[in-house]
């Protein structure tokens, strides 16, 4: 078996940093705990980490602040799993910008954060090397959209927003993180469900045709998500990063 | 008669009839002076006039007297030789005092009959016989006072005149009060004060002071409302997610799960409370063209995802300008209250006349018809709770319409015939 995960938790409330090591310990992580950004940076100097959950609000040096810091130096391949209040919007949105992986919103249970730990990790794993190091993307180009990844939302060639339920977005992302591969429906059900397939789940299927409706792509045309039959799904078009406004 | 209902028409009613009338009473007693001076001038003139003509005509020899009457004739009389046409005795009272002074002049050396002459226009003759015994006729046409054709002109532009300022006085006085209602009607449930102008004459001034001031405690109060409400419901987060942890650790077991389902309830107050809190504050959403028709089949599909049983239909088929964040919320929040009381919610979407209306549709108990307003207090919840173990906060509606206050869109309730609610989002 592979060596464990190893997991910083940053977060000022004591009580909190024990009770999430204890936890993530008996899930099978190896776990080292920092109460700020100075004992956050000492681990990471005295080995590799795998994953930082870090507080937002933290006395001093805040959560964004040392996000900014992980993403500027020479720990920007480290995912960041944010831990918010409870303002989700606003919070979330700054937090993504400040180049967080992901985030969850206190109070949360504890299978939800391994959730959301496991799918960080699988994700930054299935990237390309050379898309590792995410610079702060706002703006993901292709084709005539534009899928904006703090709000969370498609615009069109207007500027029209075009709002995107949960599971469609998650799609999309990973077809955008993954374009011109080719994707098996496992892959795709792993990717964005972040949990193990039976082999003969169609919902991903329901799920991109509503995609494609979303994109105002018809299945003939397949002019942005192509199906090959017994293989999975491809995603055709190019991707562009751009840091243009929102 | 009743009056006008607006202050500036009442205001302005008063001044100006109170200025024309005063106007047209000094204007006709001035006249009235005037018009007396000069008929007491007049009538003095003609005294001696008439003296001395009718003296000149009968010592002049008769056959000449027909040369020299049209040197003697004067703008209101004249002199005719003949009997004249006989009438009855002048009655109008400028008639009178003519003929009065004429008798005062000549009266005591001649006889005289005056005569009014009917006509148009008033018209006397004096009648006598000169010493030689020949009739002569004093043709009398009495005229008033000759007005220039400039004073009527002059007139209505003084009244003009009188009306514009008047205008100008009575909008001095009812602006601000205007703008005071605006200002009042502009501190909605965003609570972003509009500051009066604390300028302009003093009794204005102090009003605009006054109401700035009272704004301002408003404003202080209501944020340290939602300021206590989100402080508390902000520092219960760190103890709920201790106790969350807590729970995760402990052995599988009924008071493990119920502990869970405790925590999580107060972790949905918390939640609300500050979503509430924050949506007193008022929307800081920027509108944004959408495309409405994605926007509720994406939400659709969320809940379809998490196997809720939640239909669509209708469409709005053309892009909006709307807050997304802020409709979205709205609606989830109607979608999940209808789950929770009826187990299903529908959602019916249409557009007609530039004006979208939302329906969120159930077939729940519904609510009292008296209760209809009230369910949107925050902390309310139903006595007769239509499900006990629902565990609601009782805020979800109290966002909602606060939401749709600070988006500009109607939100009401209804029980739908045949049981269930609507919850109706009108959007114009």
């Amino acid at each position: 078996m592979d060596k464990p995960d190893h997991i910083l938790i940053v977060d000022d409330d004591h009580e909190i940093r024990d009770l999430l090591s204890s936890y993530l310990r008996k899930i099978g992580f190896q776990v080292s705990a920092a109460a700020n950004g100075r004992q956050m940076r000492t681990v990471l100097e005295e080995g590799p980490v795998d994953l930082v959950i870090l507080d937002l609000m933290l006395p001093g040096e805040d959560g964004l602040v040392l996000c900014r810091e992980l993403r500027a130096g020479k720990w920007r391949s480290v995912p960041v799993l944010m831990l918010t209040a409870l303002d989700e919007e606003t919070e979330r949105i700054i937090g993504l910008e400040m180049g967080a992986d992901d985030y969850v919103a206190k109070p949360f249970s504890s299978r939800e954060l391994v959730a959301r730990i496991r799918a960080v990790l699988r994700r930054t794993r299935m990237l390309p090397p050379s898309m590792k190091p995410l610079e702060v993307t706002q703006l993901l180009r292709f084709g005539d959209w534009q899928l904006d990844t703090t709000a969370r939302h498609l615009l069109d060639a207007d500027g029209t927003m075009v709002a995107l339920s949960g599971a469609e977005y998650r799609l999309l992302r990973v077809f955008l993180d993954h374009p011109q591969r080719v994707l098996t429906r496992d892959q795709l059900l792993n990717l964005t469900q972040g949990r193990d397939t039976d082999q003969f789940d169609r919902s991903i299927d329901l799920l991109v045709s509503r995609l494609r409706q979303r994109l105002r792509d018809d299945a003939r045309g397949q002019r942005y998500i192509k199906t090959l039959r017994s293989e999975g799904y491809i995603f055709t078009c190019t991707v562009e990063v751009c840091e243009g406004e929102a | 008669m009743r009056l006008p209902r607006s202050l500036f028409a009442r205001l302005m009613l008063i001044s100006l009839s109170g200025l024309a009338v005063a106007y047209a009473l000094s204007f006709s007693v001035t006249f009235y002076e005037r018009a007396l001076a000069t008929r007491s001038l007049m009538l003095g003139d003609m005294e001696q006039d008439v003296a001395s003509s009718v003296a000149l005509l009968d010592r002049l020899p008769a056959s000449e007297r027909g040369q020299w009457l049209a040197r003697l004739e004067r703008r209101t009389y004249s002199f005719m030789l003949g009997p004249g046409l006989p009438g009855a005795a002048p009655d109008a009272h400028l008639s009178e005092l003519l003929a009065a002074s004429i008798e005062l002049s000549i009266g005591q050396h001649y006889q005289l009959t005056a005569s009014a002459i009917p006509g148009l226009r008033e018209h006397l003759q004096v009648h006598l016989r000169l010493s030689d015994g020949a009739p002569l006729t004093i043709d009398l046409r009495p005229r008033g006072l000759p007005v220039s054709p400039w004073l009527m002109p002059l007139l209505l532009l003084q009244l003009l005149l009188l009306a514009l300022l008047s205008w100008w006085c009575v909008r001095l006085a009812t602006r601000p009060l205007a703008e005071l209602a605006r200002a009042a009607d502009a501190l909605g449930p965003d609570l972003k004060a509009v500051r009066l102008p604390e300028d302009g004459p003093a009794e204005v001034a102090r009003a605009a002071t006054a109401f700035n001031a009272m704004q301002e405690r408003i404003g202080t109060y209501m944020n340290e409302r939602m300021h206590i409400l989100a402080a508390i419901s902000h520092d219960l987060q760190t103890p709920i997610t201790r106790m969350r942890l807590r729970a995760d650790l402990m052995d599988d077991g009924d008071q493990r799960d119920t502990l869970i389902r405790n925590l999580q309830e107060m972790e949905q107050l918390v939640r609300e409370g500050v979503t509430y809190a924050r949506t007193l504050h008022g929307a800081t959403e920027q509108p944004r063209r959408i495309d409405p028709d994605a926007l509720f089949d994406s939400l659709l599909c969320d809940y379809l995802d998490a196997a809720a049983d939640v239909t669509l239909s209708g469409r709005i088929g053309a892009p909006m300008l709307l807050r997304p964040v802020a409709l979205r919320r709205i609606l989830v929040n109607l979608v999940d209250n209808a789950l929770k009381y009826a187990g299903s919610a529908e959602l019916v979407v249409e557009s007609s006349d530039s004006v979208v209306t939302i329906r969120v549709l159930d077939r729940g108990l519904g609510i009292a018809p008296d209760k209809l307003e009230t369910v949107f207090q925050p902390f309310y919840r139903l006595e007769t709770s239509r499900n006990r173990d629902s565990g609601g906060t009782g805020l979800g509606l109290a966002i909602a319409r606060q939401l749709a206050q600070a988006i500009d869109v109607r939100l009401s309730l209804a029980n739908r015939p045949g049981g269930g609610l609507e919850a109706r989002l009108i959007l114009s």
